[in-house]
């Protein structure tokens, strides 16, 4: 079994009990690794009506083929589970060294069961896995828990911080300090299971089906990182922080809550702005020759980040044009294990209400000096902050006005105006696992050109686009790549790589199709949870209230048009329900 | 259902650069490109250097219907080429050198530095029937699947991409990559390689 470690490990946190299970070989052709492999076991370990945050539900940490293989950005794993903030499955992805350090302790994936009846750490060794009371943690910020815990050259660690602990619906699950498993709310669900950490030990040695080809495969793609502007200039000068001012150039770079299109103080809080005023260096995750980290210092603190979603839902969502704040406050999310995106989306959201008269007090655009408080009081559920912590979903809703909750399935959306491009738009609505751009992003497309330009309004034909990028994502996430590796590197180099390092031949089209049946498999569970076509939309602000001014002005989403497209070129009903030729197609007849 | 202009607009664009480059005699060669679960292709007997908006038919991907009375005879093969690829658009041309080159050999291994960068390797395909069979509705899509644009032996290119434009990109590289090769071997000097692990572009 080449390319699998070939091995699953199972902790139940309730019984103590820690087993070894074989990985199923089938499995692990139709699934892969990583997303894949997390959406697969999800499937045969959750009920999807199940809440969230108890006991009965599960986290899947899963590597693939391809990690710690030196293929490059073959750092990536997996997390998996029902999401406590939008109710769907979930998966997020990080980068770093934990996954390749625990891929290399033996093992494809993790299952975590059940609840510990008081605060406790899983280590992984040498000598194997053992639980630990983790009393003295618990309460520890990620970075003094990380530091605790002794992350170090062959020892990585992986916790949450208090805002995990605390529940808090928007909680990511941090490694290696300040990597992190962001979207969706992974960080609660460890919390539930009074999880404090995960170390990992593990130096085993891989073996690969075609050393030859593979490092052929390896030289080839690395040809393209170099040669592509993107991945060898960009991404390491500015970080993603580049794309400020091109997506302000496009209109489509949301700020105020999406109440507008473009950000007048942008060239403040860009790449550039970043790089001169505090980065110190950039540095990468392990195999990664693209090294888009920012290593950064303020004039109190030192760290990592911000990324440009972190500038953005800190900075322009916010109406914050404070650079110095945004970087700090970037620092503090993660200390407090927190996911940005939505973190700052939902203070934005809240500004919104002020703004509105809907609350009395609270932050308001523009006003930096309330951001570190306020994203205090989330992570401990401090006064208005608790509620906040549950996502700007319920907030709104609480209030009465969920349409200014910028989110879709409950997730908030990230830094791109669907309204500059429409495909966008699609792609939030139809997203499994909510308002996100890594399930596929028509930014190369639409803005940047790759693999070709396309009117970035253009409507019809979108559809297919939109649903080739998303099996692609979700083919990337099961091997698991970075989604920054494809920006040059296309898929054919990645279903090459799988055959030499498997021995199992998978073609371009098989790859495509293996990110496909995951797709449907997700969207399986989440009609099983209760979804249905009504939640595949944008908030009505995006469908109803066209761009006031800049090269976006007048547009609103064209969504209807896009999605009788989508559910047809998909092979899904009316209803968005695969239909039964889909699934035999895909071989998920077993799975209706 | 109605073309949309811009993609029209890119039919009519792709089409003029294939005739005007040489990769299409007159009524030759094919476009085509997904829309869901259709696809707009050229309309039979259409001439793609001239391509008007009516000269575009819009038919189902699995279902007959009444399209296929005005589509191409290379329908069923860029319906395949849809159900069993990634394709979201499909190019069919007839590069001159490459088709020369396909006649004597069952791939078309580059050996410039452009074409050795995108394709690596462009296999030959044989059939009886060098258009609207069966035989090709199974070994083109085969092929594909693996390959972003593959050779018919004594006939043409089939290629394939997100869009026109890409896959029209595809079949210039390889019409370029072939008059080189063809260059080359008329020169008749010894190559010198100056490409790491060339021995391998043959296993692409």
């Amino acid at each position: 079994m080449l390319g699998w470690m070939g091995q699953i490990l199972d902790v139940n946190l309730s019984t103590g009990a820690i087993e070894a299970h074989p990985l199923d070989l089938e499995m692990a052709r139709q699934f892969v690794g990583g997303r894949g492999l997390g959406a697969r076991l999800l499937w045969d370990l959750v009920d999807p009506r199940l809440d969230p945050l108890s006991p009965d539900n599960v986290l899947v940490f899963a590597t693939g083929p391809l990690t710690a293989t030196a293929f490059p950005t073959s750092n990536r794993f997996t997390v998996s589970t029902k999401s406590p903030l939008t109710g769907t499955i979930l998966d997020a992805n990080a980068g770093g060294f934990w996954g390749m350090r625990f891929k290399r302790a033996g093992y494809d994936a993790l299952i975590v069961r059940g609840r510990a009846p008081r605060p406790m750490y899983l280590e992984i060794t040498r000598t194997g896995p053992a639980l630990k009371p983790a009393d003295h943690l618990w309460g520890k910020t990620v970075f003094e828990a990380t530091a605790a815990l002794g992350q170090g050259r062959a020892r990585n660690v992986l916790c949450i911080g208090p805002a995990g602990e605390r529940l808090v619906r928007i909680a990511a699950i941090m490694n290696d300090a300040s990597r992190s498993l962001a979207r969706g709310g992974p960080g609660a669900v460890m919390g539930s299971k009074q999880l404090k950490a995960i170390v990992v030990e593990g130096d085993q040695h891989l073996e690969f089906a075609d050393r030859e080809y593979f490092k052929f495969v390896v030289y080839e793609s690395s040809k393209h990182l170099k040669a592509s502007p993107l991945t060898s200039q960009a991404l390491p000068r500015f970080g993603t922080a580049a794309l400020v001012n091109i997506l302000n150039l496009f209109g489509a770079l949301p700020a105020r809550n999406f109440q507008l299109s473009q950000f007048a103080d942008a060239e403040q809080i860009s790449g550039e702005a970043l790089t001169d005023q505090f980065l110190v260096k950039n540095t990468a995750c392990w195999a990664c020759p693209i090294a888009c980290i920012r290593q950064t210092r303020t004039a109190r603190r030192e760290g990592e980040g911000p990324e440009y979603e972190s500038i953005w839902a800190l900075g322009a969502a916010c109406g914050v044009s404070d650079l110095e704040t945004i970087v700090e406050a970037n620092y503090l999310c993660n200390e407090l294990g927190l996911d940005t995106i939505s973190t700052g989306a939902t203070i934005a959201c809240a500004m919104e209400l002020v703004q509105r008269g809907t609350i009395p007090d609270g932050p308001r655009f523009g006003q930096a000096e309330a951001l570190p408080d306020t994203i205090r009081s989330i992570a401990r559920r401090e006064g208005l902050g608790d509620e906040l912590a549950e996502g700007s979903r319920r907030f709104a809703e609480r209030h009465g006005v969920p349409e200014c909750s910028m989110s879709v399935k409950g997730l908030e959306l990230p830094a791109y105006d669907p309204r500059g491009m429409q495909g966008q738009g699609l792609l939030y609505a139809t997203s499994n696992r909510g308002g996100c751009h890594l399930r596929g992003n028509m930014l190369g497309p639409e803005l940047l050109g790759l693999p070709k330009r396309i009117n970035r309004f253009q409507v019809q034909g979108k559809a297919s686009i939109v649903s080739l990028h998303q099996n692609s994502a979700a083919a990337i996430d099961s091997l698991v790549l970075c989604k920054f590796c494809n920006l040059a590197v296309a898929e054919e180099f990645f279903a090459r790589v799988l055959t030499a390092t498997t021995g199992i031949h998978c073609s371009t089209g098989e790859l495509l199709q293996i990110g496909e049946r995951v797709w449907n498999l997700e969207r399986l569970f989440n009609l099983r949870a209760g979804f249905t076509r009504a939640d595949d939309t944008l908030p009505p602000r995006l469908l109803q209230e066209p761009v006031a001014d800049g090269p976006s002005k007048g547009w609103v989403v064209h969504l209807e048009e896009m999605l009788e497209e989508y559910y047809r070129g998909r092979g899904w009903d009316r209803d968005g329900v695969p239909t039964p030729e889909k699934l035999h197609e895909l071989g998920l007849s077993k799975r209706r | 259902m109605n073309l949309d202009p811009e993609i029209f607009r890119q039919f009519q664009e792709i089409g003029r650069d294939l005739y005007e480059a040489s990769l299409i005699s007159s009524h030759g060669g094919n476009l085509s490109l997904r829309l869901g679960d259709k696809l707009a292709i050229k309309r039979r007997g259409a001439m793609l250097g001239r391509l008007q908006l009516d000269d575009i038919v819009i038919t189902g991907l699995d279902k007959p219907d009444s399209g296929v009375v005005l589509a191409s005879t290379e329908l069923v093969v860029h319906r395949a080429i849809y159900r069993r690829t990634p394709a979201l658009a499909v190019v069919h041309a007839h590069p001159r050198t490459a088709i020369a080159l396909s006649l004597s050999r069952e791939e078309i291994v580059p050996i410039d530095n452009e074409a050795s960068y995108f394709l690596h390797k462009v296999p030959v395909v044989a059939a009886e029937f060098a258009s609207g069979s069966g035989e090709l509705e199974e070994k083109v899509p085969a092929a594909l699947a693996q390959y972003k644009i593959i050779m018919l032996r004594g006939h043409g290119a089939f290629s394939i991409g997100q869009t026109l434009d890409e896959a029209f990109q595809w079949v210039s590289i390889l019409e370029e990559a072939s008059q080189i090769i063809a260059a080359a071997k008329v020169i008749g000097e010894p190559l010198v390689e100056y490409r790491k692990m060339s021995d391998a572009y043959k296993r692409w």
